[in-house]
C-alpha cells in the first residue's frame, strides 16, 4: 500500500521529535516512493538507482532540519532526489535521455501538477466509481492490473474491462466538452 | 551496504531536531561575518570622525536604509534558497523598490543642484575605491553564510550563491557606510550598487563550486 503525503508527514514530524519507530517507518516507506521516482527517469539502471536511493535516504537523515513543516514533505523529498540525481549524472558524465527531461521539469511544476490532478479528479467523478477507481489505480498510481484487482477485491479481468470502458467514457466526455 | 541495515542505523540516531535550527544557524553565520566586516571597517579604514554628527543627518540614513533594505530582502531569499524546495521566488523583485526610491531621491537632488556640479556629485571623493571596498568587505559575511549553507541543503546552487553574495555585499555596504562620508544619492546608487552587484556576481560564480553537498 502506498503511503500518502499525510502519513509521510506524520512520521516525519514524529521522527524529528525523536520517535525512532515512526522514523524507521518513514524511511522504509520512502524506499518504494524513491524507487519509482528514479525508475521513471533512469529505467534499467538498477544498481545506480539503488545507490541513489541510499544516498537520498542519507541526505534525508542528515539534512532533516532543512524541511519546513509548513511546506509539503514530498516536495522537499523530491527536490532532494532530483538534486542527487543531477549530481549523479554530472559526476558520471552521463546524460539523461531527452524524453525524460519533461518528467524532471514536471516535478518542478508542483502547483501545475496539483492543478492537473484536480482536473483529472473532476473528470473521473463523472464516470461510475468502479471504473474511476480502476483507472486511478492502473493509470495514475501505476499499479499493475493484478495489484489493482487485489486491492479492490475484484477479478483481474474485471479491472481491465473497467479501465477500458472508463477510458472510453472519459474520451467521450472530453470530446463533448470540446465540441 | 544493505538498505535495511542503512535504515536501521539511520533510525538509531534520532536526536530531536527543532524547527528553528536553520534560523539560528543563519543568525549565527551572519553575526560572525558582520563582526568580521565591522572589525575590518574599524581597524582598516576607521569610522568616519564625524559619525556622532552624521547620524543626525538624512544622507547617513538614506544610505543605511537603501543598503539594509536590500540586505534584508536578500537575506530572506538566501534563507529560502538554502532549503531543497525554495518555492516560488518571484517576490525577490521587490528589491527594485529601494533602487527606484533612491533613483527618485537622486533625481530630486540633481534638480536642486547646478548641472556643472553633477559630475562632482556623481564621483564624490572616493568613487575609485568604493565598489572595490564593498566587495572586499563582503568576504567575511560571505564566509559566515557559507558556514550556514554547509548545514543546509541548497539545490539551486547558482541562485543560492548569487543571493548569498548579494546579502554579503548589501550588509558590507551598510557597515562601510560607517566609514564612507559621501552624501549624494547618485553616488550611492552607482558605486554602492556596483559593489553589491560585484559581490552577487562573485557569489553566482562560486556557488556551484562551494555549495555542493
Amino acid at each position: 500500500m502506498r503511503a500518502s503525503e499525510g502519513e509521510l508527514r506524520t512520521w516525519m514530524v514524529a521522527g524529528l521529535a525523536g520517535d525512532a519507530d515512526a522514523y524507521a517507518r518513514l524511511l522504509r516507506h520512502l524506499l518504494p516512493v524513491l524507487g519509482r521516482f528514479f525508475r521513471r527517469r533512469m529505467a534499467g539502471r538498477e544498481s545506480e538507482i539503488e545507490d541513489l536511493v541510499q544516498e537520498v535516504l542519507i541526505a534525508v537523515h542528515t539534512r532533516r532540519a532543512t524541511w519546513d513543516p509548513d511546506r509539503p514533505f514530498t516536495a522537499w523529498l523530491f527536490a532532494i532526489a532530483r538534486y542527487k540525481m543531477i549530481d549523479h549524472f554530472r559526476q558520471h558524465r552521463s546524460h539523461c535521455p531527452i524524453e525524460d527531461v519533461e518528467h524532471i521539469l514536471a516535478t518542478e511544476g508542483f502547483a501545475e501538477a496539483v492543478g492537473a490532478r484536480a482536473d483529472v479528479g473532476r473528470l473521473l467523478a463523472t464516470i461510475p466509481a468502479k471504473q474511476a477507481e480502476a483507472i486511478r489505480a492502473t493509470r495514475i498510481e501505476g499499479l499493475s492490473s493484478a495489484e489493482a484487482a487485489a486491492r479492490g477485491g475484484i477479478g483481474e479481468s474485471d479491472v481491465k474491462v473497467s479501465v477500458h470502458r472508463g477510458l472510453k467514457a472519459l474520451a467521450r466526455r472530453v470530446k463533448d466538452s470540446i465540441l | 551496504m544493505n538498505t535495511d541495515d542503512l535504515i536501521a542505523s539511520l533510525a538509531h540516531d534520532v536526536q530531536p531536531v527543532g524547527r528553528h535550527g536553520p534560523g539560528r544557524w543563519l543568525a549565527a553565520g551572519m553575526m560572525a561575518g558582520a563582526l568580521g566586516t565591522l572589525a575590518l571597517v574599524g581597524a582598516g579604514l576607521g569610522f568616519r570622525p564625524d559619525l556622532g554628527v552624521a547620524i543626525h543627518g538624512a544622507a547617513f540614513w538614506m544610505k543605511g536604509i537603501y543598503t539594509a533594505s536590500l540586505g534584508l530582502a536578500a537575506l530572506a531569499a538566501t534563507a529560502r534558497l538554502a532549503r531543497p524546495d525554495p518555492g516560488r521566488m518571484g517576490w525577490v523583485w521587490i528589491m527594485v523598490l529601494p533602487v527606484l526610491g533612491l533613483a527618485v531621491v537622486g533625481a530630486v537632488q540633481m534638480a536642486a543642484t547646478l548641472p556643472g556640479q553633477w559630475l562632482a556629485m556623481w564621483l564624490g571623493h572616493s568613487w575609485r575605491m568604493c565598489s572595490a571596498l564593498v566587495l572586499v568587505l563582503s568576504v567575511p559575511i560571505f564566509g559566515g553564510l557559507l558556514w550556514f549553507f554547509r548545514r543546509m541543503a541548497p539545490t539551486r546552487l547558482r541562485a543560492a550563491g548569487a543571493m548569498a553574495g548579494l546579502t554579503a555585499g548589501a550588509w558590507s555596504a551598510t557597515l562601510y557606510g560607517l566609514h564612507c562620508p559621501e552624501v549624494s544619492a547618485i553616488f550611492v546608487l552607482t558605486w554602492y550598487t556596483l559593489g553589491m552587484g560585484l559581490a552577487a556576481g562573485a557569489g553566482a560564480v562560486l556557488g556551484p563550486r562551494l555549495l555542493r553537498w
